[in-house]
């Protein structure tokens, strides 16, 4: 009991008392640990993050009917069910129908606003997306071609009804041959084939056609890798076999791709800072702990054992190592979450696991530098030392 | 007699030299590694991100962006066409360089035996092309669609000579049971082929539904000679910023020298300007879903790289000027007596720091090799090529070596000067 208070006593009276010295010791080891544990979590969070970021790429999944006539709009929920909340990044179900804008043939997309905003993030709105019934969005080759612009008119009529009247099918109410007028919300840019169409939402679909509850397509943008997706659309199809489930191969290839590179680029990144750092950090250990050979050669003459000499300097060099690595792992968090909010705008999650990582390893990488320069020191006979040679 | 001071000091301390200049080439080769690593990441992930395939796309200034699948806006109808003896300018443009790969396309419909419909496209599959400049590349959809499967057979060569021959998409090869090595016939118009199937495709698109044949066939099929409806260019590009945006909308409405900054960066906007002024009556737009995508990518890449190469920078700096400091510091007794017999403090702090940037020097010089090792190891691991070496990194590495050097002996050479010779002789 008494042996092992004067123990601690000697461990915390060298650190106190060598205080500029230990403050060096202990400022490379915090560095070293801030670095190792700030860049595995990065590590950790680059996938999530990144994935967040290809997700700008649009869907990744699309739902086609199995047969020729579409499916029910039940479809969606099932998708909605079957992929886990937090990956699923947006859901556009549509539904294609032709419609004739003055006199001309125009594919009209009926889907819901704001799946679509979320599922096709790369979409340019010249104007605003459209928020109330009425409004819609135009394809910008369309609206070249019929010359409208954002905040303007046209009128939407049902193919299937041009030309019919109220008195040969009552089922058609009188202004549907007549077209319905619609707000243009804005022109929309892709540089893709939507420039051609006209997008409007699911309920003015059916107001228009007379008929709703059949989709044509459902794009879904899910944050998963290739095999995670495989397996959902594998799901979806059983469940509900009128949905036939595709990957859009040209994303998800891509971004696998891409994402296993990235990540392997962090990671060997990761790697040659640490170990780079954790030499540095022995290097400064042992310059620190060789310094005081005379001391080791002091206490030898006066009686002290080889392995108490290795023992108090060992527990001199844990007890900074944990403590560093304590540090570090504050540091390091804080770093990580810099890091992270002024790339991808988001805060991380703390890894637990990482708090005992750091700082067993700073104790391990410590333990092992000071244990080299004390076992030369004590070799050496402690006359020679004493005198300084 | 200065000289031999510091060299009898560098070769009695070798062991504690040797551990700095060890440290101190750790710290070096850490910052050139990140510094060169940092540099080239763009270029390395703007490369890899290719594989989403075209972001530019060039049609007739009468036509648009959508084929005929639809009924809408077909080029049969509207008979506008690009020309095909005027593709290879695209490699002579101010950004040729950044021009990865592109293909021309041009598209019919063609009646298979059984009198289906289906839409013929042509193209380049792996087109050797001699451009006017006199060199030569290998460009086309091998390339440019490096995300289709091939199920059946295989990817059509046109360079080992099959010139009858198609690449079918799974969907239709799947409704007609066509299989790889089979014969079919197209009939057109104006005429009709037997062509071999080499392989079938799965894109996972609607490209699964259509025939893929070499240029020349389509263009005898649908009696198109020289010409084109399309071509994809897959560029790399600088991420889109507010002059590039405002140049977009229209590049006249630019002053002189932001037309000039802008005409000379790589945006997509202003690599489409530019095929529009050598291929004739054309309208060159960036495919946003990739265009967009690839800036934003790119950009979180760099500046995720950035950062870290400022913490391991940081970490090096602090982990170089604490063994000097700590070194240093050591050397109390030494600088005590140097004293005792007389010497100015300017001499002794001029000894203490010619030895340590000496011992630096060549810490920094083998940190700086070492560290381009290092970079090309993770180049060749991660994208399978050379990180390019970057001249920049050498001065930036020299001056952080010299400054942490400077920084880590300054405080602590001070601070041994104040001390009585006679207090640090005695040992306290």
């Amino acid at each position: 009991m008494k042996k092992q208070k004067m123990f601690f006593r000697m461990i915390t009276a060298a650190i106190i008392r060598q205080h500029s010295r230990m403050l060096v010791a202990l400022l490379a080891i915090a560095v070293g640990a801030t670095i190792l544990s700030g860049l595995v979590t990065i590590y950790y969070d680059v996938p999530r993050q990144m994935g967040a970021q290809f997700r700008n790429y649009g869907a990744n999944m699309l739902l086609l009917p199995a047969g020729d006539n579409g499916f029910d709009e039940k479809a969606v929920d099932t998708a909605k069910n079957v992929i886990k909340k937090e990956s699923l990044v947006g859901a556009a179900p549509y539904r294609y129908e032709s419609v004739t804008i003055n006199e001309q043939p125009v594919i009209a997309a009926a889907t819901d606003m704001e799946g679509a905003k979320a599922a096709s993030p790369y979409w340019l709105i010249n104007g605003r997306w459209p928020s109330a019934a009425g409004e819609v969005l135009v394809g910008k080759e369309l609206a070249n071609t019929l010359s409208v612009k954002e905040g303007g008119t046209i009128n939407v009529i049902y193919e299937e009804n041009v030309g019919k009247t109220s008195n040969e099918d009552s089922s058609i109410k009188k202004e549907n041959n007549e077209g319905i007028p619609f707000t243009v919300a804005g022109i929309l840019e892709t540089g893709g084939s939507e420039e051609e169409y006209i997008f409007i939402s699911l309920p003015d679909m059916a107001e228009v056609t007379g008929s709703s509850g059949r989709l044509d397509a459902v794009e879904l943008s899910i944050s998963a890798t290739q095999e995670e997706l495989k397996a959902y659309a594998d799901k979806i199809e059983s469940v509900d076999s009128s949905v036939s489930p595709r990957l859009v191969k040209r994303v998800t290839q891509s971004e696998t791709t891409v994402l296993t590179k990235l990540q392997a680029l962090v990671f060997l990144v990761t790697a040659v800072v640490l170990l780079l750092t954790m030499i540095c950090v022995a290097t400064t250990m042992m310059a620190v702990v060789a310094e005081r050979r005379k001391e080791i050669g002091l206490r030898k003459a006066l009686g002290a054992s080889d392995s108490s000499i290795i023992a108090e300097f060992m527990g001199e060099g844990l007890m900074l190592g944990g403590v560093g690595g304590l540090l570090g792992v504050v540091f390091g968090f804080a770093f990580a979450q810099a890091v992270s909010v002024n790339v991808f705008n988001s805060s991380i999650n703390f890894q637990p696991l990482i708090l005992p990582a750091t700082v067993i390893i700073s104790v391990a990488v410590t333990g092992l530098a000071c244990l080299l320069p004390v076992r030369s020191a004590t070799d050496v006979d402690p006359a020679l030392v004493l005198k300084g040679e | 007699m200065f000289l031999r001071m510091i060299f009898r000091a560098l070769f009695r301390q070798k062991v504690k030299m040797l551990m700095i200049a060890f440290t101190i080439a750790l710290g070096a080769s850490l910052a050139t590694a990140m510094l060169n690593v940092m540099l080239d990441v763009g270029d390395k992930v703007n490369q890899e991100l290719k594989t989403y395939g075209a972001n530019i796309t060039v049609v007739p200034k009468q036509a648009s962006v959508l084929n005929d699948i639809y009924g809408l806006g077909s080029s049969e109808e509207s008979g506008a066409y690009l020309k095909e003896d005027e593709l290879g300018k695209i490699k002579t443009i101010f950004w040729a360089f950044n021009i990865v790969d592109f293909a021309p396309f041009i598209d019919t419909h063609a009646k298979l035996d059984d009198g289906n419909e289906i839409l013929l496209i042509g193209t380049w599959f792996d087109h050797h092309l001699e451009l006017p400049t006199g060199e030569t590349l290998n460009t086309g959809v091998t390339n440019l669609r490096s995300w289709w499967e091939i199920t059946d057979g295989k990817w059509l060569d046109e360079q080992a000579g099959d010139k009858n021959a198609v690449m079918v998409g799974k969907v239709l090869a799947e409704n007609e049971g066509i299989k790889a090595g089979d014969k079919i016939k197209l009939e057109t118009r104006y005429a009709a082929e037997e062509l071999t199937v080499a392989g079938i495709f799965d894109a996972g698109g609607d490209e699964d539904e259509n025939i893929y044949a070499p240029m020349d066939i389509v263009q005898k099929l649908s009696d198109t000679d020289g010409l084109l409806t399309s071509i994809e260019v897959s560029a790399l590009t600088t991420p889109d910023n507010d002059l590039a945006r405002k140049a977009a909308k229209d590049p006249k409405s630019l002053g002189a020298d932001d037309y000039e900054t802008w005409y000379c960066t790589a945006y997509v906007s202003s690599i489409c300007y530019q095929i529009q002024e050598v291929i004739t009556d054309s309208v060159a737009s960036p495919v946003r879903q990739v265009a967009e995508s690839e800036g934003a990518i790119l950009q979180k890449t760099q500046l995720l790289m950035i950062l870290i190469t400022i913490l391991s920078m940081l970490g090096s700096a602090l982990g170089i000027s604490n063994l000097v400091t700590a070194s240093v510091m050591e050397r109390s007794r030494e600088i005590g007596l140097i004293k005792a017999i007389g010497a100015h403090d300017g001499e002794i702090s001029s000894l203490i720091l010619t030895e340590i940037i000496i011992t630096a020097v060549i810490g920094g010089f083998v940190g700086y090799f070492a560290g381009f090792g290092f970079a090309q190891v993770i180049g060749h691991t991660v994208f399978g090529s050379a990180v390019e070496m970057k001249v920049i990194v050498i001065p930036i590495v020299a001056i952080l070596v010299i400054l942490v050097t400077l920084g880590g002996s300054i405080p602590a050479i001070r601070m041994l000067l104040r001390l009585r010779p006679a207090e640090v002789l005695h040992g306290r």
